[in-house]
């Protein structure tokens, strides 16, 4: 279980003091599905930076399965964030000189995995997001959907209790976002793996089963459909 | 796979690679043949005056070096020469005889160093019988002789002409003979080719009137082995009677010549590394900065700051890798070849052969082929992207993956 405890995130803008998480109080259970809405600037991506372990909160408290996280020496975060998060970005981010194949396995070999699980287990996942035809080609050769479903394999890869996405969809045509957000619910359903979204896309707040909207960093409303 | 990562980092941008590497292996290119040239000038010069002729050390009868007489010279006998064997990295050790003696032939005649020898010693010592460019390279008579080139192409000698020596002997006596001519010899040095002669040592004995005695040991190190510290140890060994020096102490001007012209090479390579440090700086610089993005990606999905680090390294090592590999290669052959085919003063203008004969060195230049250059300098360029690679280093231990991104 995710859970934030008066959580606030403040940055400096110049002399200007940024609210960006402003006492947010949230719990997201095993297997949620949810969704962080909210305009631009209401402090959705700050919110799971923190929760990630990315960003270092000003104060409050970030718990996942009881380990007070936001605690963590920067090393701690960094072995913690290997073992249990899977990240997917806006932008993809896959190694621009590694394979589709290589970019999952680079995360397993983090891991310690040999080379054998981490050959079986990379072919597992880009089967898994239909990529497996693709396993040879470097990012550039792939269209943004296809990154981005290596990025979900990638996040997968180290076989996390909880995947963030930040705004994953936003560079994706419509097609593109119904087959990745296919495989997204399907993850969470057949392999119980929370996610946690940043998101503008009405796509994903249609298929999200929770919805928490952000406004100048405050939790305005949290609807379970 | 961070082997490969690092690998195939380096060829995100082909044409700074390559810009990087020539930069490399362009500077290398310069500094090793500049470096061979040098060393290899400085051996053939060091082989054919120290190895050849003075030895690395050399002992005397104590205050032999200030007043060189034969009135100064020594009895050298078993026990001391087992004394100085003994001592760690001896090749060879031989005696000598030297006096000086008024030379004639008809109506010339000409001052000269006799020196007395153990042509068995010498062989093993400087190659003895390669320096006989005529006649025979041992004395089968006590009367005979070999000269030196310059000698015998000043009185014309031709095998079997006499020649009388006249001089001074052992304490106050006479020494004067009638010699045959019996070799002739290049000593690949023509200031010592323009006054030796050689006859064998119990010959130059007999002509001085005096049985046993030597003027010099001429001592010859095994390679690598310190000169100074052989002759140190001799010091310890042999009592005060006798007097130990280095070549560099016998010959302090060829020393002090190779010294200074040495410090211009290395300030040369200096100059040519600063380059090279820049470049290669300014290399790491845009694949450190370029990839902030990237490498706020690796933190986030979990890759220490370590691993990070030692992509770089890699990068940095692999890059400089590649140009010391292409510098070496390129300057192995052109080594090899000016080492076989040495560089003839003579050839790049009148008189200067001449001007380095002037100071007793054989105007050619061979390179050196010495692994020892190229791999100190390839060690140096791996030694600089170790230091460059501290900028990179610095960057990701203070880096925040969520800066990082944003930037």
């Amino acid at each position: 279980m995710i859970e934030t405890q008066k959580l606030k995130k403040t940055y400096k803008q110049g002399s200007l003091k940024v609210k960006a998480v402003d006492n947010v109080n949230l719990k997201i259970s095993d297997g949620e599905f949810t969704a962080v809405v909210g305009p631009s600037g209401s402090g959705k991506t700050t919110l799971l930076n923190c929760v990630g372990g990315l960003d270092i909160p000003t104060s409050g408290k970030v718990i996942i399965d009881d380990e007070v996280i936001s605690s963590y020496s920067s090393d701690k975060m960094i072995k913690f964030r290997l073992n249990n998060i899977g990240f997917v970005f806006q932008a993809y981010n896959l190694i621009p000189v590694l394979t589709a194949k290589e970019n999952i396995e680079m995360v397993m070999l983090m891991q310690g995995y040999n080379k054998q699980e981490m050959d079986e287990r990379s072919i597992d996942l880009l089967n898994e997001v239909g990529m497996e035809n693709m396993s040879k080609r470097r990012p550039a050769e792939l269209s943004g959907g296809q990154q981005q479903r290596v990025a979900v394999a990638r996040a997968l890869a180290s076989k996390p209790k909880f995947i963030l996405a930040d705004e994953p969809t936003a560079n994706l045509d419509s097609k593109s976002t119904a087959k990745l957000l296919d495989i997204m619910s399907r993850l969470n359903k057949q392999e119980n793996i929370t996610f946690l979204f940043s998101t503008h896309d009405q796509r994903v707040i249609d298929r999200a089963r929770r919805v928490v909207t952000l406004e100048d960093g405050k939790i305005i409303k949290d609807i379970k459909k | 796979m961070i082997l490969k990562i690092a690998w195939r980092n380096i060829w995100r941008n082909n044409k700074r690679t390559l810009i990087s590497t020539l930069s490399i292996s362009g500077a290398l290119f310069l500094v090793i043949l500049m470096r061979s040239m040098q060393l290899g000038f400085y051996d053939n010069i060091i082989n054919t005056i120290v190895q050849s002729y003075s030895g690395y050390v050399q002992v005397h009868a104590d205050g032999y070096w200030e007043k060189q007489s034969v009135n100064n010279s020594m009895e050298v006998d078993e026990q001391l020469l087992n004394e100085i064997n003994s001592i760690n990295g001896i090749e060879n050790i031989a005696k000598r005889l030297t006096t000086f003696s008024l030379v004639s032939k008809g109506e010339k005649s000409k001052g000269s160093i006799i020196t007395g020898i153990e042509v068995k010693k010498e062989q093993l010592m400087s190659d003895w019988e390669k320096k006989i460019i005529e006649g025979s390279s041992s004395f089968d008579n006590s009367n005979e002789i070999i000269l030196s080139k310059g000698i015998a192409e000043y009185f014309d000698v031709k095998m079997g002409d006499t020649l009388v020596l006249f001089g001074q002997g052992y304490q106050g006596m006479m020494a004067a003979g009638k010699f045959v001519a019996n070799g002739i010899a290049d000593l690949n040095n023509p200031k010592l080719n323009e006054m030796t002669i050689f006859m064998d040592i119990k010959s130059a004995q007999e002509y001085i009137s005096s049985e046993n005695i030597s003027t010099h040991l001429i001592i010859d190190k095994k390679e690598y082995y310190d000169e100074k510290k052989i002759a140190e140890d001799i010091r310890n060994v042999v009592s005060n009677d006798y007097e130990v020096m280095t070549w560099k102490e016998i010959l302090p001007e060829l020393d002090q010549m190779i010294t200074a012209d040495n410090v211009g090479g290395l300030i040369m390579a200096f100059i040519l590394y600063v380059i090279v440090c820049f470049g290669m700086f300014g290399t790491v610089l845009m694949m450190t900065e370029e990839r902030m993005y990237e490498f706020g990606v690796l933190l986030s999905i979990g890759m220490g700051k370590v691993k990070l680090y030692l992509i770089i390294l890699l990068e940095t090592i692999m890059l400089s890798s590649i140009g010391v590999i292409i510098g070496i290669l390129t300057t192995r052959p052109i080594s090899i070849y000016f080492n076989k085919n040495p560089i003839n003063m003579d050839d790049f203008g009148e008189g200067l052969g001449e001007a380095m004969g002037e100071f007793g060195f054989d105007p050619i230049i061979p390179f050196s082929t010495n692994w020892d250059i190229p791999l100190s300098h390839a060690l140096f360029i791996f030694c600089i992207s170790i230091l460059i690679s501290i900028y990179p280093a610095i960057r990701i231990l203070y880096l925040n993956p969520v800066k990082a991104m944003k930037e």
